[in-house]
């Protein structure tokens, strides 16, 4: 039997070698420092294509990337603390680079191209910066609703009040505050719109109308691009990607609305930290603001620029006076009441 | 009872004694038993310990995961049992049957595994969804997809050709000489499958079940989409990270599906049992299979085309989607989703390239450790059996999480290289090789070395002209099944690629998550024409040597 296991061990070997081989050869790291920067970004493909080729024309550094959702960059920049691969995070709620900046994984840093800004796009702390500011909207499919619900004497709903109304039973629907970031701020939105007893109603009897809550607030709009729903709740820049690719769906942003605050961060212990900085106070310029705003129908934190083409100018949007801190400390309370009150009786 | 214990034990330590006398042996197990316990279970623990155990109380002070437990069971429960059913309808048509169609059952039985999550869910809420294409345009039907229903039938079908993979081997191998024996002494066919063919089956259903069960509970892409209300505990985990940024919270979640995971695996091996299926004897002459009576013979064929047509409708969605301007809504022609994609050849030629290496090591080394287990008797064979089987109670997205936390600082640091991706593709597809090379070895019986043995070849002839050429095709079976999860692989990769090591299925992410529905279905085509591509080329070889590949 000696000869077979001798045959084994070759094989095992063998493994181990390649094993080792891979692992030397594949050794990204390296790269000469002042030309390059890695951005962990939370970011459109296409966004993010522009801002890697105007960057390297307007300062010649070099950036790599790697795209995702908010929650994978940053759970990746907190995976990473020991040993960061990324210069800067960029993208995504400043909900979410709160609880970094708390863990002391971000770099300080107080851009020259800040002073302007309205204080709460700036972080009290200094840990991140707000570059752009998105807005929760309905996605209306065109079709259906002329087809079906215009018929039923409906008119597009103006208000989140209208949507209580009993003829869109079923076709809303909206995401799941307890999975969903969108959906937890569409829910503190009510609650500080209406105060807590009359939020609580309006959820219950929300609840009746809508058909199920998705686990993202993004997957709320295909469905309805697609005619399966006739109105979702989402994000109006995320709605309105879809109506640019063509599909039958109007976007509506409704009184006493709530906003995100998109931002960036240099990350502790990056690599190429003077460039990061380049790519912060970069970000706050005005062509930069306004290049993204019509690459990705946000609107930019710099009163210079435009609003998005084809939606309402950010003075016409009727905010709710949204307390992000307070938001945030009663989240583990309205989370847990939210299920146990509404998702857990359906 | 304490004494038949006490002796077993001493008969275990008495084995291991005997290890001694083969070092190259020892060495061996030592290597593979360290490999694994570095790159599966260390990572995994250092995982699960972010959350400090008082963390642990929110699962029985959060009702949602309490039912999301339930619900993941509840859901695990149905659709291993619907997916074996189907496995084994299509292996026992494909192996026992003279019927037609039998490549395109094949090729039906593979789609799914080389699908890329995400995508296809879109195809079926398109075609079955409140205003499906065939439900409400074509049958004019009310139904509602989202919910325990429709994930029932989207995971069944999603999943039961990973149970078939399993089911199709054994089954192909179980002689058809023991059922003509039991004809010949008067048994009905009834009583020929439920007493010959069924018990010689079991381990091939039991591994199938196994396989099938735990890709349903570790499932998140599926109740993502159609899951409606319903909480499952991966998709609670997940949006755990992506929605709430809270690692802790979905790490104590990986962990409680890590319980259900484990009590598959016992309860796989309990059910198998210690039974011997040895049916590879020296003297093989095959009788064409005995075939059943007719309205079973075309009752099982209808039902494969059933499904297949089922799975033709859903994937033919895709791909016409894939060439049209807004699918779902305009379904005129273009090219432009292909033109996009072309400027992806880097990402996916990453991910044909880790696929192979990972997947050609993972073959490897699930042959060895299948056949140490099954054919030496070495004292720890239930745990190099456990350790072997263990990566796949471990959902993909949590695997890869593992590996940023356990190999991102020295004294090994892989974050952003090839490697990381290679050895989390090759530890995630071991327990896929590990089955399919175990279900070939087990039935290979001692006879045939010993048979050889005596014939005068040492024991490296033996291995080398006797054992090796009957594990050539479970062999490569792993290796193809693995290479396809591969490629179509997202979970595993999500938190490990980095800027240089992006594939395919990373790109299908980005593009899905900003609603460019028609790139990430064009994407979604390129991978599965890649995976088919190689199959059919790894199957062509196979075939000038006479040989076939079952999957």
């Amino acid at each position: 039997m000696k000869k077979s296991v001798k045959l084994i061990c070759l094989l095992l070997s063998m493994i181990m070698l390649a094993g080792v081989l891979v692992a030397c050869g594949n050794n990204t790291a390296g790269g000469t420092k002042s030309t390059k920067l890695v951005v962990y970004a939370a970011l459109n493909e296409d966004e993010m294509n522009a801002f890697v080729s105007k960057f390297k024309e307007d300062t010649g550094i070099e950036i790599e990337y790697v795209l995702g959702g908010a929650g994978d960059m940053s759970t990746r920049v907190q995976a990473e603390k020991d040993s960061p691969n990324a210069d800067v995070l960029v993208g995504g709620s400043v909900d979410v680079y709160e609880p970094l900046a708390k863990d002391g994984l971000f770099e300080k840093y107080d851009s020259p191209n800040n002073d302007a800004l309205d204080a709460r796009f700036n972080d009290p702390n200094g840990f991140w910066q707000g570059w752009y500011m998105g807005v929760l909207g309905l996605v209306i499919n065109r079709d259906r609703f002329e087809a079906e619900l215009k018929p039923l004497g409906l008119e597009y709903p103006k208000t989140w009040d209208d949507l209580l109304d009993e003829r869109y039973k079923n076709v809303f629907v909206t995401s799941n505050p307890v999975t969903a970031g969108g959906g937890y701020i569409f829910t503190a939105c009510q609650l500080f719109r209406l105060g807590d007893d009359a939020a609580w109603d309006y959820f219950a009897a929300l609840d009746k109308n809508v058909h199920h809550y998705y686990k993202g607030a993004g997957d709320c709009i295909s469905p309805v691009a697609t005619g399966e729903f006739i109105v979702g709740m989402s994000w109006v820049h995320d709605i309105y990607k879809q109506v640019k690719a063509g599909y039958p769906i109007d976007v509506v942003i409704p009184e006493q609305t709530a906003y995100e605050i998109g931002g960036v961060a240099i990350v502790k212990g990056g690599k190429n930290k003077e460039n990061a900085e380049i790519f912060v106070d970069w970000l706050l310029t005005q062509e930069i603001g306004q290049m993204n705003t019509t690459n990705s129908n946000r609107y930019s934190v710099l009163e210079s620029v435009a609003s998005p083409e084809g939606l309402p100018k950010l003075e016409e949007v009727n905010l709710v006076d949204y307390d992000r801190a307070r938001a945030g400390e009663m989240k583990p309370d309205v989370v847990a009441k939210f299920d146990a009150d509404i998702v857990s009786k359906r | 009872m304490e004494l038949i214990l006490l002796s077993k034990s001493s008969e275990r330590i008495n084995e291991m004694k005997r290890l001694k006398n083969e070092p190259l042996l020892l060495i061996a197990i030592i290597l593979i038993v360290a490999f694994t316990i570095y790159f599966v279970i260390s990572p995994v623990f250092q995982l699960v310990t972010i959350a400090s155990p008082s963390d642990y109380s929110i699962l029985v002070e959060t009702p949602r995961w309490v039912r999301a437990l339930g619900n993941s069971l509840l859901m695990m429960v149905l659709s291993t049992v619907s997916c074996t059913a189907v496995a084994f309808a299509f292996a026992y048509t494909m192996t026992r049957l003279d019927v037609p169609l039998k490549k395109f059952f094949r090729f039906i039985t593979m789609l799914p595994i080389v699908s890329p999550p995400f995508i296809v869910a879109l195809s079926y809420i398109l075609l079955f969804g409140v205003q499906g294409i065939i439900t409400k345009q074509l049958l004019g039907l009310q139904v509602d997809i989202y919910g325990r229903l429709g994930l029932w039938i989207v995971q069944t079908i999603t999943f039961f050709p990973y149970a078939f993979s399993v089911i199709y081997g054994v089954m192909g191998k179980v002689s058809t000489n023991l059922e003509y024996a039991a004809y010949n002494m008067g048994a009905s066919r009834w009583r020929v499958f439920k007493d010959v063919l069924w018990p010689l089956c079991r381990p091939g259903v039991a591994g199938g079940a196994l396989m099938a069960a735990i890709q349903v509970l570790t499932d998140f892409a599926n109740p993502m989409m159609i899951g409606g209300d319903l909480a499952l505990l991966p998709t609670e985990a997940y949006m755990q990270v992506v929605g709430w940024y809270d690692m802790k919270t979905a790490a104590i979640l990986a962990t409680l599906l890590l319980v259900p995971s484990l009590a598959i695996f016992f309860i796989q091996r309990f059910w198998v049992g210690r039974r011997s299926y040895v049916t590879v004897t020296g003297k093989e002459i095959s009788l064409k299979p005995y075939e059943p009576h007719k309205l079973v013979k075309w009752g099982m064929f209808a039902f494969c085309c059933f499904i297949s047509l089922f799975v033709v409708t859903v994937y033919g969605t895709l791909l016409y989607g894939s060439f049209t301007k807004a699918i779902g809504y305009d379904w005129s022609l273009t090219f432009s989703n292909y033109s996009y994609v072309w400027g992806k050849w880097q990402q996916i030629w990453n991910s044909i390239k880790f696929s192979t290496i990972s997947a050609l090591f993972a073959a490897l080394l699930g042959m060895i450790l299948a056949y140490i287990v099954q054919k030496k008797s070495v004292g720890i064979n239930g745990f190099l059996d456990f350790l072997a089987v263990l990566p796949s109670a471990i959902p993909g997205m949590f695997l890869g999480l593992s590996y940023v936390i356990a190999f991102n600082s020295p004294p090994l640091k892989l974050t952003n290289t090839s490697a990381i991706m290679v050895l989390a593709l090759l530890f995630w597809n071991l327990p896929t090789c590990y089955s399919a090379s175990n279900a070939g070895i087990q039935q290979i019986g001692n006879s045939v070395e010993d048979a050889a043995l005596n014939l005068g070849a040492n024991s490296f002839r033996s291995f080398k002209d006797v054992i090796l050429p009957l594990l050539k095709i479970p062999f490569l079976s792993g290796f193809v099944l693995s290479f396809l999860r591969s490629v179509t692989c997202l979970s595993v990769i999500i938190f490990i690629y980095s800027p240089s090591t992006a594939t395919g299925t990373t790109s299908i992410l980005g593009l899905v998550s900003y609603g460019q529905w028609g790139a990430a279905a064009a994407c979604t085509v390129v991978l599965i024409a890649i995976a088919f591509t190689v199959l059919y080329v790894a199957e062509y070889f196979l075939n000038k040597r006479g040989a076939s590949l079952n999957i």
